[in-house]
């Protein structure tokens, strides 16, 4: 196993001494086959316990690791050492969140959002335990099954400019979930969802970008999401002026 | 005494778009849709100038065949082959398609995208005499 120095620049912000954040250098010891997570956490168990950040699985299923790497927002377990030649990363807390401390940023906005669009199933008809279970064919799932797969990382959020510039949106990944759950065939809780989806702030927010489903490391493109989900309004509208369209 | 002190950090208003490649690419697709709004209007202006007569639609006609009438036909066209490809680039996002089980390849719709483009061109160069 070959071992490289790594200089690792990390944005830190202790609230109760800092007025505001600074980089600090780490030369870091690597091996060849770590990604940015195990190097954090070498400094944070041998170098500076200081060092706030969050991480949990270490294998792209938590989402608790998301973060600027060298300007990208991305997984730091997910983010291997090999692909930065140059040996020098700069590590940065998520963009277009607060931050609380060091790379820990403040998430209450997000999850507020991803409540308000009701990320659950409100079923089409309420079935007793002996009328048995809702089924589903695989072409059924198939329609919603990418967009299951967000582990709430919050990289869509850190690189969408219609957040940064305007925080009332509800973003990427929460309309990418309220549309997993509208295109469920067990579920019938679209209108509910309408409220806070095809609100202003909402799908219509989003000027397609696409850089969400740049960064996303589970391949959900919530660009893809948003639009689908403003193709079905604009063909609700239209229709809505065929005789017996709901007006 | 809450101990919580939340830093945010500042984004500029007028320039955030500069400070990302992808971000420069969004902005000339942003800017190449006005390019096609001229253009449009230029023709649409040409129609009404042919139904107004002769003399209306020579004076359009040599209007646009004027240097500086050429010069912005160039720039529009360029725009309107970036505006084409990074809208089609994108339509496999917008437009999802199942097949029972499988979702079409991007790849196709893309393609067919550009089939119908390609087939419509050479009509209208069939239409005005140039193939
Ligand atoms: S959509 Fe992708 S980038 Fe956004 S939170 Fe979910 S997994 Fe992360
Ligand atoms: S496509 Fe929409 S949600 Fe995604 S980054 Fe762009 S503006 Fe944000
Ligand atoms: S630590 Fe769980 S996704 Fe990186």
């Amino acid at each position: 196993m070959s071992e490289r120095t790594i200089e690792l620049e990390v944005l830190r912000y202790r609230p109760e001494q800092d007025q505001e954040p600074f980089f600090q250098t780490y030369k870091v010891p690597c091996e060849e086959e770590w990604v940015v997570l195990d190097a954090l956490n070498y400094v944070k168990e041998e170098m500076d316990r200081t060092l706030s950040y969050r991480w949990s699985c270490h294998m792209f299923v938590c989402g608790s690791c998301g973060m600027m790497i060298d300007g990208e927002p991305k997984l730091a377990c997910k983010a291997f050492l090999k692909d930065y030649p140059t040996g020098k990363i700069r590590v940065e807390p998520l963009s277009n969140f607060p931050i609380e401390r060091d790379l820990v940023v403040v998430l209450d906005d997000f999850v507020e959002k991803l409540e308000s669009v009701k990320p659950y199933i409100i079923p089409k008809e309420e079935r007793t335990v002996e009328q048995g279970e809702y089924l589903q064919t695989p072409a059924q799932l198939k329609a919603f099954k990418q967009y299951t797969l967000c582990i709430n990382c919050l990289c869509c959020y850190a690189v969408c400019p219609q957040y940064g510039l305007d925080e009332s949106f509800v973003g990427p990944a929460a309309l990418a979930l309220a549309h997993r759950y509208n295109m469920d065939s067990r579920d019938l809780g679209r209108a509910a969802r309408d409220d806070v989806v095809a609100a202003a702030e909402g799908i219509w927010h989003c000027s397609f970008v696409g850089a969400c489903s740049q960064v996303c490391p589970k391949d959900v493109d919530p660009a893809g999401a948003i639009q689908q989900a403003k193709f079905a309004h604009g063909i609700d509208y239209l229709t809505s002026f065929l005789p017996g369209g709901k007006r | 005494m809450n101990p919580r002190k939340p830093y945010v950090r500042p984004i500029s208003k007028t320039s955030w778009f500069m400070t990302q490649g992808r971000y420069k690419v969004y902005m000339l697709h942003e800017i190449s849709s006005l390019f096609v709004a001229i253009y449009t209007a230029i023709l649409i202006i040409g129609l009404v100038r042919l139904g107004e007569g002769e003399a209306a639609w020579q004076g359009w006609l040599d209007a646009v065949t004027s240097p500086i009438g050429v010069i912005f036909h160039l720039i529009a066209f360029v725009f309107a082959l970036i505006h084409t490809t990074s809208w089609f680039k994108a339509v496999p996002q917008a437009m999802r398609i199942q097949r029972g089980e499988e979702i079409v390849p991007g790849k196709l719709i893309v393609g067919a995208h550009y089939g119908v483009l390609a087939a419509v061109s050479l009509f209208v160069l069939i239409l005005a005499g140039v193939a």
